[in-house]
Formats: structure tokens, sequence, C-alpha cells
């Protein structure tokens, strides 16, 4: 952290600080006021106003020592206030001063870490943060509120920007974080990380919603953007948090990974245009050397602990390192030709087994058609079509398009270009799926 | 905590087995962790009777609010230690193995005496007196606190039933749930807990409450207790009978004894019983 007490009190610097803060301890601080006062709002509300206070105390007087606990104390002083105002929390408060007065640290702000595993006596210590996520993702929610909470409480965006990435009014979101936040109170959802026995599935649910949020930012589901980069950057923020809380769970450190190397591809997806770049035509040497080694590394240590089967019992599920293997093979391949198209199809089928997902169909017989010649992976998909799951995704007749163009069908593949155009919903996609129309045509 | 268990088929019931039905080992871990306040299963849907006022006018019919695969076969009240507790309970439940429970929590009232429960002590152990129903709340779309006979909405209140009926003896206990936003379901499908919320639909109608009633005047009473309840008039009144059972009988013989009774109506015919009362 830069600066000290009363030091170098510099405008951009503090701006930095603020915004450090903000990232690294918006969840702690939140959490943490959370599992003391019960009230999500009140610490969400004293959570904010600690960070008002800073933007407005620490030009003036420097950036603190440690910016953390100055945060949590001003938060806690001002739920304090307002549930003493209330009044309705008396020994609540009666509590939290005993604890205050036990911890008795004189001559600086107390330590949040101080308060820990005191009220939820009997659990291991875990990290306030980590109650949140599971909190935040608990299954008696539903799923589209479990992200937007998560995304509200967890990574501190607020109800407009989440509103704004999943395309919703922003009435419709605030409504929807609120009921979220009801339900917890109403139907008495803990607070709590789920004991040892419900830990695997549970864990499974915090990881879904990640998995949704980074997925929403490698390719958005809508508008003029084919990615939304500020999703992926909270959902690795938040995988990370997860990898660093739960250094064992390796379905995390896995899709931590798969986060990873679709992310280090990011610059080079789009071009100067905001155009979609296929992965062939991609210029490797743009992709983010240091989160491809990064990714490759937390893959290498979850193999190293995926040998030990009893923990995650006999039939281990790992559909996140599948698909963070599937990027490894990609990111690892020099030129496009020298992708193993063949370890990509072993993962695929590995991943159908798991789950009979259409959208794990689809890129299987993409795979195939790489793999062993485009007239597999068309008849793969001739089959997917006729299932009729994927009716209306346009990456159906995509797929279809690109291994017929590669077979030399140019007008099979210009008639599934145009399916194709006429269902893609961002326009970046749009604007891809034309050019290759455009290309065969000339061809 | 305290939570309502409502226990139904649900739309992707699978075929009953009766062998699975090993409902007194979960009665056995429920009372010994002191979780559950009180139990009882209904008799199945054909014995339903509901009761609407409309217009002044008592109807009833035969059969429960809503189509069957959803109608309740039977409920517990438990008091947990908070929702996870509560999923866990209810997915030991025989039901969750083949239809799917619902959890409801109760309204908690700030003027509630503190330490008060919804079953009151020592209920359990209380002798039947007359023929017991659960009362069932619901809420009808566009017919909640509609006040469909004119009167002003203030009288909608339950206070004054509750008073009455508490006064006459007939009301046992009985309170009002959480919406149906604050509902969890939980199955148990090829050994796993599948959790979900509510997912309401505001088209469709909810149980908003419940209250146990005991009556020695028959169907008839009940009927007549029913109607008086305000929600008669803008929603309406499922009464169920109760099934008793000994939860420690070999379930597989109780099963095969009592199938000639589904589908077979024992509640008198609400219309006879209308005809009788207007005589």
């Amino acid at each position: 952290m830069p600066g000290a007490d009363g030091a170098d009190p510099v405008a951009p610097g503090i701006a930095d600080a603020l915004r450090d803060a903000y990232a690294s301890e918006w969840a702690r601080v939140v959490a943490t006021l959370i599992r003391v006062t019960g009230d999500w709002d009140v610490a969400e509300d004293a959570a904010a106003g600690a960070f008002a206070r800073a933007a407005e105390t620490w030009p003036r007087d420097g950036i603190p020592r440690n910016p953390g606990a100055w945060l949590t104390t001003a938060a806690r002083n001002l739920a304090l206030d307002r549930l003493r105002r209330r009044g309705v929390e008396a020994d609540k408060v009666r509590e939290w001063i005993a604890m205050e007065e036990l911890s008795g640290r004189a001559g600086g702000p107390p330590d949040p870490a101080d308060l820990a595993g005191d009220a939820l006596g009997g659990e291991p210590d875990w990290d306030d943060r980590l109650r949140l996520v599971f909190t935040c993702a608990h299954p008696a929610l539903p799923m589209e509120s479990r992200v937007a909470l998560t995304l509200r409480t967890v990574a501190g965006l607020d109800t407009g920007e989440i509103a704004r990435a999943f395309h919703v009014p922003e009435p419709t979101m605030g409504q929807r974080i609120s009921r979220a936040k009801r339900k917890i109170r109403h139907a008495g959802i803990p607070y709590r990380v789920p004991t040892a026995d419900l830990l695997p599935e549970r864990l499974g649910g915090v990881l879904a919603v990640l998995y949704l949020v980074a997925n929403e930012g490698y390719l958005a589901s809508h508008g003029d953007a084919l990615q939304r980069l500020d999703l992926s950057a909270e959902a690795i923020r938040l995988a990370r948090l997860v990898v660093d809380l739960m250094p064992d769970a390796d379905e995390a450190r896995a899709l931590l990974a798969l986060m990873l190397l679709q992310h280090a591809r990011s610059a080079a997806r789009v071009d100067a245009e905001g155009d979609l770049v296929p992965l062939p035509e991609q210029d490797r040497a743009a992709w983010d050397a240091a989160e491809i080694a990064e990714g490759l590394a937390l893959l290498g240590s979850a193999a190293g602990r995926a040998g030990d089967a009893s923990r995650e019992g006999p039939a281990p599920a790992r559909p996140y390192r599948l698909q963070a293997e599937i990027q490894a093979v990609h990111v690892r391949a020099r030129t496009a030709d020298e992708t193993d198209w063949r370890a990509i199809v072993a993962r695929y089928d590995a991943l159908a087994m798991l789950a009979d997902s259409p959208f794990v169909a689809l890129n299987r017989a993409i795979a195939r058609g790489m793999a062993l010649g485009p007239q597999s992976g068309l008849d793969d998909l001739a089959l997917l079509e006729a299932s009729g799951r994927l009716d209306g995704y346009h990456l159906l007749p995509a797929a279809q398009a690109d291994l017929l163009r590669r077979q030399g069908e140019t007008d099979a593949a210009a008639a599934r270009y145009r399916e194709a155009i006429a269902l893609a919903r961002t326009a970046p996609e749009r604007r891809f799926l034309e050019r290759r129309l455009a290309e065969i045509a000339r061809s | 905590m305290e939570y309502a268990l409502f226990y139904a088929e649900g739309a992707d019931a699978l075929p009953y087995d009766p062998a699975q039905d090993d409902v007194g080992e979960w009665v056995d871990d429920v009372e010994a962790r002191g979780v559950s306040e009180y139990g009882e299963r209904l008799r199945p849907e054909q014995d339903a009777t509901t009761v609407r006022v409309r217009g002044g006018e008592v109807l009833v019919v035969d059969g429960p609010f809503t189509e069957s695969k959803e109608s309740i076969g039977g409920f517990d009240v438990i008091d947990a230690r908070d929702l996870d507790e509560a999923i866990e309970v209810a997915s030991k439940h025989p039901v969750a193995s083949f239809g799917r429970v619902e959890i409801r929590p109760f309204v908690r009232w700030p003027d509630a005496a503190p330490g008060s429960r919804i079953v009151p002590p020592g209920f359990a152990d209380r002798a039947v007196e007359g023929r017991r129903y659960l009362m069932l709340v619901v809420v009808e779309p566009g017919g909640e606190r509609a006040a469909a006979d004119g009167r002003p909405v203030e009288d909608d209140g339950p206070e004054a039933w509750v008073r009455e009926m508490d006064g006459r003896g007939v009301r046992l206990f009985g309170e009002v749930l959480r919406g149906p936003a604050d509902a969890t379901f939980v199955r148990r499908r090829h050994g796993e807990v599948l959790v979900t919320d509510g997912g309401f639909a505001e088209a469709k109608e909810w149980i908003a409450g419940f209250d146990l009633i005991e009556v020695r005047g028959g169907l008839a009473e009940a009927i007549e207790v029913a109607s008086k309840h305000p929600m008669a008039r803008g929603g309406a009144i499922e009464l169920r009978p109760m099934w008793p059972f000994d939860v420690h009988e070999d379930h597989v013989a109780r099963a095969g004894r009592e199938a000639a009774e589904r589908g077979v109506r024992r509640e008198p015919a609400a219309s006879e019983v209308l005809a009788e009362v207007a005589r």
C-alpha cells in the first residue's frame, strides 16, 4: 500500500489507494459487518459510508497504514450509530462493545480478524468473506439472484452496473437483489460456510455462480460488445478469493485456471474495430503470457492433487478441470495448425459423459470436425440439429457453416452463414459471420 | 427458527415405492434431535373440501383447491437452527425421494412472546376430542383481500376469527406463513439432494397460512368455521381431515392395507352437508 499515516497525500496516489482498497477490502468490510450486525442493508450502507469517509479524510490526513482496518472500524462505528438510533438491537450492540473491550487493543484500530469466530462458536475460523460467498450462492435463492447478489455484495458492484451487465432495467435488478436479501432474512438462510458434509455440493453452487459471471464476460449474451471484460475481471477476482480461502478445492483452482486462460486471449479476440478475431487468426503474441503461466500453473497443481480421490468421492466430476485443460491445449499450441485437436476431443468426450449438455455436444462436434475431418463434425451437428435442443442458437449454424467452408461446400456454407447471421446476438459476432459470408462468396 | 414442511408429489414425482417409505426412522430422528413440534398425515385429496364465500353465499366443493400433483399429503411444524437444518430434515423425509417437500417459514410477529411456539407445549399428547381438520388458507390470484362481498377491507384481518374460534375451543393452533418467494423446495433424486427456490408464478394460488381445528359437529361445523374466516371471501379455505397411523408399523403392510382407501371419498359430500344445514 502506498503512503503512510499523514504522509504524502498526493491526489493520484490517494485515488489509487481508494481504488485498491475498494477492490481488496469491500467484501471483507461488508462480510464482517454482516456477521456482527446480522443485517445486510446496515452492513452495506455502513461499508459504503466508510469508503465515502475515506474519500473525504484520506486526502487530508493521508492514507492509513492499514486501510482495511481503518475502513472496518469506520464502518463499524457507522453501523453502531445506526443500530443505536434504531434501538431494537440493543443486545447486539452491548455484545459488540463487550467484544471490543475484550480484544483490548489500545493505540490502534482493532484488527477485524480479532472478531472472527466468536458469535458462531464451534466452527472452523473461516474468513467472513467465505461465509458471504456461500450465503450469496445458497441454492434456496434463484440462480439469477445468486449471481446478482454475489456481484453486489461480494464484488461491490452497484445495482446500476449489474443491471447494465445483464441488460435488465435497474429497478428490476434492485428488486431482484432486495428480494434475495429478504429471503435470506425471512427463510433463515444461514450466514455460514456449510459443514464438511455439505461442502462439496455447496462449493459447486458457488463455482457455478462464478462460472456464469465469467461466461457472460467471455461471450456477452447480447449487446454491442463481444466480451465484458469488467465481468471477466470480477469473476477472476472472486475465483481468486475462493482459491485463496480454500486452497485445497481443486475444482475452484481449475475454474480460476479456466478463467485466466480465456481472459489471457481477450486482447487478441477483437480487432481495433471491436470485431471478432477467430482463434486461428489471433495474434498469439498478443496473448497475456503472465495469465497463461498462472493458469497453467494452477492446472498443474490441481492435477497434482487430483490423485487424492478419497476427498471427492468415488466418481469425481471435474467439469472445470476438463474445460481448463481444453483451454490449455489451445494456449500451448504455437500456431493454430499445431493444436492437438485429438486431446481436445478426449476432454469433450469426458465432459459429454459428465453432463448431457447440448453446448458440450456442439463443441465436441466442432473439435471432432477439426480432429477427424469436417464430415465427422457435420454428422454430429446434424444429429444435434435434429434433436432440436439448440433451436435458435446462432452458433449451431455457424459451426455447420465453418465445417462446410473447410470442406469446400461453398453454397451450403453460405446458407448456414445466413441462418447464423439472422440469429446472432451481438453485433461483433454478426459482423464476423457477414465477413465470412462475403469471403466465400468471392472465392 | 420455525418452519412448516408440506409434503406433495410435485410435477416430477416418481412412482411411490412403499419399501422406501421408512417414515418411522425419520420421526425417530427428528424427535431425538428435538426439531419436531408436530406433524400429521392428511387423508387423500378426495377427502378435501374447499370452502369459498362469494357475494355472501357459501360455496363448497369436494376436492382440493388445486390440481392433484401439488395437493398436500401431510405437514410438519419443525423448529430448526436455520434453513440448512430444515433442508437436511426435509431431504431425509421419505416423500423427498419420490415427491417434494416444501419448506415455508412462518411470519414472526414483532410482539410475539419470547420463546413462544407455533404448536403449544405438550400438544402432541393431548387427547383428540372431536374431528380434526387442517384448514389451509389459500390466496387466489386476483382474489387476495378483494372483499368480494363488499365488506370494508379492515374486516379482513383474521384476529376476530381467531378470538372467536379460540373461545369456542375449535382452533388448536395456526399461523401465517411467509409468501411463496420465501419458500424452498427439497427433493432427493439418485442420492442427491436438490434444493430449489419457490419459483413463484404470480398467476398461481398459494397457501398463506393454516390452522388446525377440532370440531364435534363434523364436516358441517368445519365448513361453518371455515366460511367465517375472512380469507374465504377473497380466497379459499381447504379443509383436510387427518389420516393418523402408527409410524412404526411395517410400512409396506400399511401401504397395502390403505391402498383401498385411496380414491374413495370418506367424507360426506359437501352438497349433502350443505343441504342438511339448510334444513
